[in-house]
């Protein structure tokens, strides 16, 4: 078995740790604003900046200033939020559940409307089926989908009033148990479909058009020349060989989604990171727009470096020396 | 195996739809000074009011014409994706290209590269990078093709990669063609179709992100930008403006979009034979 190559992930990560580093200390201005926020002006006193100006060691040459970074990071110290004032670690795992219940539904929910729909469309090839459904996801394909999220909020929880119009649960409402639970899935609704909406067509395309080569493979004929049920056919053999591009894009795929998810939960004030960052960009809350971005490439770069060990497992072909595979 | 991609593009039913509406905003981006009634900019005491006639999109909270505003904002919209669109793909091709072309280390240092560069989402980066710089149009432009070109870059590669291994170079080689001959006379000509999809995905990205950033708040506020008037629009949404602000503005960036992701579609199909063939019978 091929291990996947760890040294692009490091890379990857490298990336995202002195883009952090340096963004703040290169831009022009006042880099302990930069790193700390806006909101620390407020407290600023001759010896609260002399102490921040020693902890980032801001008066020392870069390369030092970038080994305490490092260190700091490596006890977990993310920085203070002097806005919300705690340490910014803290109010991301606050916020970090209902982005990653938002995130990891809409991924399933896409992954497998996309794969249903796509294996349907590409067995009905040409017919009106395939057609409209295909007409519907490039039309779909054109709508942003923050632009998706709105439409929705203005017609079920502004027009309509039958969804709950922001939030991930009723305020003080002190349900417990099944009820709390309900009330958490009604809120849970409209951002998830919202974001799956927008995940759809381009997932959908993929299954379609590997679904059509797929089909003409000799393993296809060979299963409907034994007799086996058209449905058998469809989804065990045929589908089950067209899934793989699926399989193998969704770390590039929770990529996607996550920035999704930052839109969406925007615009329904859903309580996740993608909230926390909007009000940490209307705050110039730099502290948590750093931590937020580094927890969410972490976990993309992640997301992808375990997708690329599994599909060694899924699809023997790639595990092996593609040359004797290649004639 | 020769394709005229322009017939394609034409034959295919998205091809066709996509430029019909790419040309119709054109036309309302070029001629916005004439069909627009207001100054786009100039605020007025008339606020929030409802369409009429005098103002066929009413007026937004300090009074400004949004219909003028929605004319105006075509220009901003396609003047990010052809800014976009041409320097992600000069990014890509330079790239792209010399990796295939140069080799070695210099290609393996650049595909490693690309490969780390693929996996981090560039969306988030641009909104962070964004937040310090608040970028203008120009390094707005600028931050995102320096930010998405490994995608292009790497299909670029491949392309170039199998050119280098045709029949026709090698006959060209033969006949005692120089390295700059093979690259103008049989490379580039090829690779433009693939450089011409590159272009359509790369402004379909760069028109998505700067409307995406500028909802976030995140734009130059003197433009007059789809995006940010969303993000403005929606602060209201428990009054009725939605009906006659943000829905039109979402539709006029969606129809660009669409027109753009039409057109990518019809010349992907174009270009994969497989699918070709099929489309073909199926469309007709």
């Amino acid at each position: 078995m091929k291990i996947p190559e760890i040294g692009t992930y490091v890379i990857s990560f490298l990336i995202i740790l002195a883009l952090i580093f340096l963004l703040p200390r290169l831009m022009p201005g006042d880099p302990l604003t930069a790193i700390c926020g806006d909101e620390v002006l407020v407290e600023m006193t001759p010896a609260l900046k002399a102490e921040l100006m020693h902890r980032f060691a801001l008066d020392a040459p870069l390369w030092k200033q970038f080994f305490v970074y490092l260190t700091a990071m490596m006890h977990g110290d993310f920085g203070y939020s002097y806005y919300y004032n705690a340490p910014v670690l803290e109010v991301i795992f606050e916020a970090l559940p209902w982005t990653l219940l938002l995130v990891g539904s809409s991924l399933v929910l896409s992954t497998v409307v996309s794969i249903i729909i796509g294996i349907e469309s590409g067995w009905r090839r040409g017919k009106i089926s395939d057609k409209f459904m295909l007409t519907t996801t490039m039309i779909l394909n054109g709508f942003p989908n923050f632009f998706i999220g709105i439409i929705l909020l203005l017609l079920f929880a502004v027009y309509l009033g039958c969804l709950p119009l922001q939030g991930a649960k009723t305020p003080y409402s002190g349900l417990s148990g099944i009820n709390s639970m309900l009330d958490i899935a009604r809120h849970l609704v409209l951002p998830l479909i919202a974001l799956t909406l927008a995940q759809i067509p381009s997932s959908y395309l993929l299954m379609r058009n590997t679904m059509i080569t797929t089909l003409k493979e000799p393993f296809v004929r060979t299963a409907k020349a034994k007799g086996l049920s058209e449905v058998a056919v469809r989804y065990k053999h045929a589908g089950r060989n067209a899934m793989l591009p699926i399989v193998t894009t969704t770390g590039v795929r929770v990529g996607i989604v996550v920035t999704g998810a930052l839109f969406i939960e925007i615009i329904f004030s859903y309580p996740g990171v993608g909230l926390l960052s909007y009000n940490a960009l209307l705050m110039r809350d730099y502290p948590i727009l750093q931590g937020v971005f580094f927890i969410v490439a972490v976990f993309v770069i992640l997301a992808n470096f375990v997708v690329d060990l599994l599909y060694t497992k899924i699809d023997p072909r790639i595990g092996v020396d593609n040359a004797e595979y290649a004639h | 195996m020769h394709i005229n991609y322009w017939h394609e593009l034409i034959r295919n039913n998205f091809g066709k739809l996509g430029l019909a509406m790419l040309c119709f905003v054109l036309f309302i981006a070029l001629f916005a000074p004439f069909l627009a009634r207001y100054d786009p900019g100039e605020p007025s005491h008339a606020i929030f009011m409802p369409p009429s006639v005098d103002h066929w999109l009413g007026t937004n909270d300090i009074g400004q014409d949004i219909w003028s505003r929605l004319l105006c904002g075509a220009k901003n919209t396609l003047l990010v994706a052809l800014g976009v669109g041409v320097f992600t793909t000069l990014l890509s091709t330079v790239i792209g290209a010399s990796a295939a072309l140069v080799g070695g280390i210099y290609d393996r240092i650049l595909m490693r590269l690309i490969d780390a560069l693929i996996v981090i989402p560039a969306f988030i980066v641009i909104i962070l990078v964004a937040a310090y710089v608040l970028p203008n149009v120009w390094t707005l432009i600028f931050l995102i093709s320096i930010l998405t070109w490994q995608g292009g870059a790497r299909l670029v590669r491949a392309q170039t990669l199998s050119l280098k291994e045709r029949m026709s170079v090698y006959a060209a080689r033969t006949f005692g063609a120089n390295k700059r001959y093979i690259i103008v006379r049989h490379i580039i000509p090829n690779l433009s179709p693939i450089l011409f999809a590159v272009f359509i995905h790369s402004a379909t990205r760069g028109v998505f992100i700067e409307a995406g950033l500028a909802f976030l708040g995140i734009a130059d506020i003197s433009t007059v930008s789809w995006g940010l008037m969303m993000h403005h629009a929606l602060r209201f949404y428990y009054l009725d403006v939605w009906k006659w602000w943000l829905i039109p503005t979402g539709l006029a960036l969606s129809v660009t979009i669409m027109a753009l992701v039409f057109i990518g579609h019809a010349l992907e199909t174009a270009m994969d034979p497989r699918l070709r063939v099929m489309e073909q019978e199926e469309w007709q």
